[in-house]
């Protein structure tokens, strides 16, 4: 599709014009490899101290904090448009460019930014799931696969439509964007542990505004054998399509930002 | 000593870091956030295997951890966009020490960001369920010297970072070094993962480097994991990297002038 | 119907001010943008748009380019409404402006030709085409694969102006496109707008304070002022309105005597030279000339009119602007 292949093609332009810079490249992925590794490290710490969480063996640990680790940064570098670039288009005027060119704000906000030095913290997560798929024994069928893609890609959708709604405060002018950094980065921390571990506000916010235990947990229990809540293996297909919800949710209000912005001008 | 000029550009900055405080309030929201995600987490963990140290010491830790999370980042500098387009010609002309500038004007931007963030959490904290949120002070004189070392901690990480913007300033480039430095502090500081719940024979280690002296050792102080007692061993190692860090920094600053004022604009 | 039919086109915007010590909420006051403007403009026309700033020039640009949404008041353009058909309203114009870029920083500007022919998917036998005409017309040859960081000011201007017209549009909006450029840049770019307009019969509104640019390209005028219209036009009939001072310098072999000279001639002397100011409308040139020379023995003699930035701050001043 047309979209897709400019979308592919201003990636290129920009993975070229990073290169531009390449000691600086280097040291900023090795800079993530230390912040991600430093991530696993805790989690392999706690391990070590705690031996179970709830009834999670290890094994099952790093599985869960390998399925956040790959979508969440999987998004972060391709949807760096959305997850990191935003204010700053904003604040260039770049966004009025966009508003000039025949295509949606949307597809080129995500044309407009890649960071590829998350590389690094996917391998970690890569090497997560391989381990906690090793030691928690994981019998792979093709239903799991799906069951994993589908988790991926929507917890991907949903990190997208966090994401989004601080690009949307950003339209508005909201002095405390930060509270949206409760339910990314704060969703990020929270729920590369399994959600039943929380008390119930927590498990209620992790649910229904960052439904994360929808889109990861229910599918990486089930895979895992330990169905979250016992839930029959229907809502593992099911629950993830709330990442979808999520992410529709906030682009109409994104839509809504945008014909705002258009009547007050910059 | 111009003390004087220090501290006026001490209150410039402090003036300048309340501005944001409308902005502030998410931020607060967020770091509560964060700080009952970890409680939660260490309170599972130990409900599973109960820990020598008492569960109310962890969640203590994470909240004062949470509470001065502001001063472990990095600030906001525009010296390489200055050094770029030549302003830094303004800076050198001043009679003030370039390095004694930037010093004073980073303690200034964090100090006055962590208090205005701290305040209000540790209030919230305060009011938590015992083993939730933050307990009292072990004793009237580990508060006295959590503040001491609390301010000693400052003094530390910011000649750190002015070591790291010394860097910055050779290579140009303030995404490389900066960014490495700042997630080694995040691990090393205890903020990942409190630095209590390290195996042992790693805190021996940890502990003595520069990034644990910011806010573990005055944490420690608090709690009583290292009795007052030792205060006096731990305050002083505080100021012995201090001053260490301190005085390359400054060597750094000096070659750098040198070679800046060779380069000309 | 016009290329661009604009009907009394209105914009508010409420600007919220810093809270006044006392006062519980900002006060909000309604900045009035832009009141009733109405023109219309034909397919082909080079139209200059002045005015003092905060006159409302860039709001229109950004009404009539489909940025902005205006208060009331109907605007069509090529058959369509700007804002509400955004996207193929897009494929049809081009924006350049002066002190913004709309190429890609870091990378040869062949690529961001490249991605633009993407964006606004065009035929790439088309594309080619039309990249080849305007390398060679805007002499960006040995500069493509050139970043565009890299450029001086006149070549990023070349390349901004290639950028925008890769997808031939019909209507091009220039915003100061000739700000911090050198003489001979700035010939070249007019000479290279002319052509443009006379060969693709491309539409251009130029919005610009450089008054030689609009008197280079521009036959028709058109001055906006708190925003309002004020003139629309002829730019020869709005400067002939204003031109009422002329000034001629003479200087003589010897001092002499000026007497006799009509009221409205306000005369300096410093020695033996003098500068006489006038109204030509009230005064006949041909008759101040010859009544100099009978004076005396003329060693020097130069006159001049006002120049046209002199003209425009004249009509500022009476317009109230």
């Amino acid at each position: 599709m047309n979209t897709i292949k400019l979308y592919l093609h201003s990636m290129a332009i920009l993975m070229k014009s990073q290169m531009q810079y390449p000691v600086s490249f280097l040291l900023q992925t090795i800079a993530q490899l230390i912040m991600e590794g430093g991530e696993f490290l805790a989690v392999l710490l706690i391990v070590d101290r705690f031996d179970v969480l709830g009834r999670w063996m290890p094994g099952d640990l790093y599985f869960f904090f390998g399925m956040m680790s790959v979508s969440f940064y999987l998004t972060e570098c391709f949807g760096r448009g959305v997850t990191g670039n935003f204010p700053t288009l904003v604040r260039t005027g770049q966004l009025d460019t966009m508003l000039l060119r025949p295509r949606g704000v949307l597809t080129q906000v995500l044309c407009s930014a890649i960071d590829p030095r998350r590389i690094t913290c996917i391998a970690v997560g890569v090497l997560a799931l391989i381990l906690g798929s090793r030691m928690s024994v994981i019998q792979w069928t093709g239903w799991k696969v799906l069951a994993f893609a589908e988790a991926l890609i929507m917890s991907m959708l949903l990190i997208l439509g966090l994401f989004l709604i601080e690009a949307v405060f950003c339209i508005y002018s909201v002095k405390s964007v930060e509270l949206v950094n409760a339910l990314t980065y704060g969703g990020r921390s929270a729920c590369q542990y399994p959600v039943d571990i929380y008390p119930r506000p927590l498990r209620a916010m992790f649910t229904i505004m960052a439904p994360f235990a929808m889109t990861l947990h229910v599918p990486a229990a089930w895979i895992l054998g330990k169905p979250l809540y016992g839930w029959p293996a229907w809502t593992v297909f099911v629950c993830p399509l709330s990442g979808l919800v999520v992410f529709g949710a906030v682009y109409v209000l994104f839509c809504h930002a945008l014909r705002h912005y258009r009547s007050t001008g910059s | 000593m111009r003390t004087k000029a220090y501290a006026s550009i001490f209150r410039m900055n402090w003036k300048l870091e309340l501005q944001y405080r409308g902005a502030v309030l998410g931020g607060i929201i967020c770091q509560i956030v964060f700080g009952l995600i970890l409680v939660s987490l260490y309170r599972a963990l130990y409900a599973g295997r109960p820990q020598v140290m008492p569960i109310e010491t962890v969640s203590t830790y994470v909240w004062l951890q949470q509470a001065f999370f502001r001063m472990i980042l990095s600030s906001d500098s525009d010296l390489v966009g200055k050094i770029r387009t030549g302003d830094i010609a303004y800076d050198l002309v001043r009679p003030l020490s370039l390095y004694g500038y930037y010093y004073v004007r980073i303690i200034a931007q964090k100090s006055m960001g962590s208090l205005l963030r701290a305040v209000p959490m540790l209030v919230f904290a305060l009011c938590l369920p015992r083993g939730w949120g933050i307990m009292a002070p072990v004793s009237p004189a580990a508060f006295v010297c959590f503040l001491l070392g609390l301010m000693i901690g400052l003094c530390c990480v910011s000649a750190l970072e002015n070591i790291t913007m010394g860097i910055t300033m050779r290579t140009l480039d303030p995404k490389g070094i900066q960014a490495m430095l700042n997630l080694l502090m995040m691990i090393l500081s205890g903020n990942v993962l409190p630095l209590t719940l390290y195996p042992d024979a790693w805190q021996k280690v940890i502990t003595a480097l520069p990034y644990a002296q910011l806010l573990d050792a005055p944490i420690r102080l608090y709690t009583g994991t290292r009795p007052v007692t030792e205060a006096p061993g731990v305050l002083l190692l505080q100021a012995a990297w201090t001053v260490v860090l301190t005085g390359a920094g400054i060597a750094l600053w000096k070659s750098n002038q040198r070679r800046l004022v060779i380069q000309g604009g | 119907m016009s290329y661009i039919e604009v009907e009394d086109l209105c914009k508010s915007f409420t600007v919220r001010r810093k809270r006044e010590k006392g006062h519980f909420f900002r006060e909000k006051t309604t900045v009035q943008a832009l009141d009733s403007v109405a023109f219309s403009v034909g397919q082909g026309e080079l139209v200059g748009y002045i005015g003092p700033n905060g006159a409302g020039k860039s709001t229109t640009v950004k009404i009539l380019s489909g940025i902005l949404t205006p208060s009331s008041g109907s605007v069509h353009v090529g058959g369509r409404v700007p804002w509400q058909d955004r996207k193929e309203h897009a494929q049809h114009i081009g924006v350049v402006f002066g002190q913004r870029t709309q190429l890609w920083w870091d990378v040869p500007i062949l690529d961001s030709y490249l991605l633009l022919r993407d964006i606004y998917r065009l035929d790439e036998k088309a594309w080619k085409t039309r990249l080849d005409e305007l390398t060679e017309k805007l002499q960006l040859g040995e500069l493509l694969r050139t970043p565009l960081r890299q450029l001086s000011l006149g070549q990023r201007m070349r390349a901004e102006l290639c950028g925008s017209l890769l997808h031939r549009p019909e209507l091009l909006f220039l915003d100061e496109p000739t700000i911090g450029l050198d003489a001979v840049s700035k010939l070249s770019l007019r000479d290279f707008l002319r052509e443009e307009n006379r060969d693709h019969r491309t539409t251009i509104l130029l919005t610009t304070h450089d008054m030689e640019d609009v008197a280079a390209l521009c036959s028709r005028v058109m001055v906006l002022g708190h925003g309002k219209l004020l003139f629309d036009g002829q730019l020869t009939s709005l400067l002939a309105k204003y031109d009422r001072e002329r000034v001629i310098e003479v200087s003589y072999e010897k001092e002499t005597v000026l007497s006799g000279l009509p009221d409205g001639c306000a005369v300096t002397q410093t020695g033996s030279r003098y500068r006489v100011v006038y109204d030509p409308e009230n005064v006949s040139t041909a008759w101040l000339l010859e009544y100099l020379q009978g004076a005396g023995s003329i060693r020097e003699l130069t006159a001049q009119g006002q120049n046209i930035d002199q003209l425009i701050a004249q009509m500022y001043r009476e317009m109230d602007l």
